[in-house]
């Protein structure tokens, strides 16, 4: 039975991990961008995108563009993992029990 | 950890709402600018062949060029927001597929015919179709599988060559961008 994963039930962590698996494995999503999408202010987000990539749910990438520095975040395998196991138990705990 | 039923229900809907935001973001990234774009530009040159023959087909450049600039624009743009990081091998199988495409006719000689020079300037970036959606899994697999089948049905069977890449496989690229644009989920 899947279990609930106390970094990703977080509101805010949850909403980022929500977002970031939305996207497809290839993809990856602009720091700006997904502050905007999520209302949340530069250091909120960044706090809680170190522990995520702690935990290696997610990988940063920080680049250049147009010679501007940018960061790009990406959802990794055992993040989906993490998330859709955290999502199962979830749901498990609204199930009626059946004895 | 343990959380009570109201507790779940309320993360539920949080990750529910914040999925719904991102799909609804990521219909923008969907790559129907691209279809869009290169599907208005072969309606063009078919056009363009049709009224013109072989001269048109030889000036077609002039709006393959615009198109590819067009292209990177689009690509630059969206990448600043959403972005698949450059595969390097993919864009030199690419580039492979395309230099010898080109290569072998100039070496070999080619048809004076339009229709089949058409045809064949179709087939090349739709075997590229092809070799994307097998690589990354994705629609274009599709695409490329119908409007090859489509302009080869054309060149054997049909004498409206032209007429018919205009609506049938112009139309495909562009009907396919509203799809996936609008309806895909």
């Amino acid at each position: 039975m899947d279990e609930l994963d106390a970094t990703i039930h977080q509101p805010v962590r949850l909403q980022i991990m929500a977002a970031l698996c939305q996207l497809n494995t290839l993809r990856q999503v602009d720091f700006t961008f997904l502050k905007t999408k999520l209302n949340l202010t530069d250091g909120n987000l960044g706090a809680h995108l170190l522990t995520l990539e702690e935990k290696g749910y997610i990988e940063v990438e920080k680049t250049f563009v147009a010679r501007r520095p940018k960061t790009f975040v990406s959802a990794t395998a055992a993040g989906r993992r993490a998330f859709d196991a955290h999502a199962a138990a979830l749901r498990a705990i609204l199930k009626p029990k059946t004895s | 950890m343990n959380i009570s039923p109201e507790e779940a229900a309320r993360a539920l809907g949080e990750i529910e709402a914040s999925r719904a935001a991102m799909r609804a973001t990521i219909r923008g990234f969907r790559g129907h600018y691209y279809l869009w774009l290169w599907g208005g530009i072969w309606v063009a040159m078919a056009l363009r062949a049709e009224f013109h023959a072989l001269p048109g087909l030889r000036m077609n450049h002039w709006l393959i060029y615009p198109g590819i600039a067009t292209t990177f624009l689009i690509l630059l743009y969206q990448g600043t927001k959403i972005r698949s990081p450059v595969n390097k091998r993919f864009l030199g199988v690419l580039a492979a597929i395309v230099v010898f495409s080109f290569v072998w006719p100039l070496v070999l000689g080619h048809s004076a015919n339009a229709k089949s020079g058409f045809a064949y300037g179709v087939l090349v970036p739709m075997f590229c179709y092809i070799v994307a959606g097998i690589w990354f899994g994705c629609y274009l697999l599709w695409i490329g599988l119908l409007i090859s089948a489509l302009i080869l049905a054309s060149l054997f069977f049909f004498p409206a060559l032209f007429w018919w890449s205009v609506v049938l496989c112009g139309g495909t690229l562009i009907g396919t961008g509203f799809y996936v644009r609008y309806f895909w989920r």
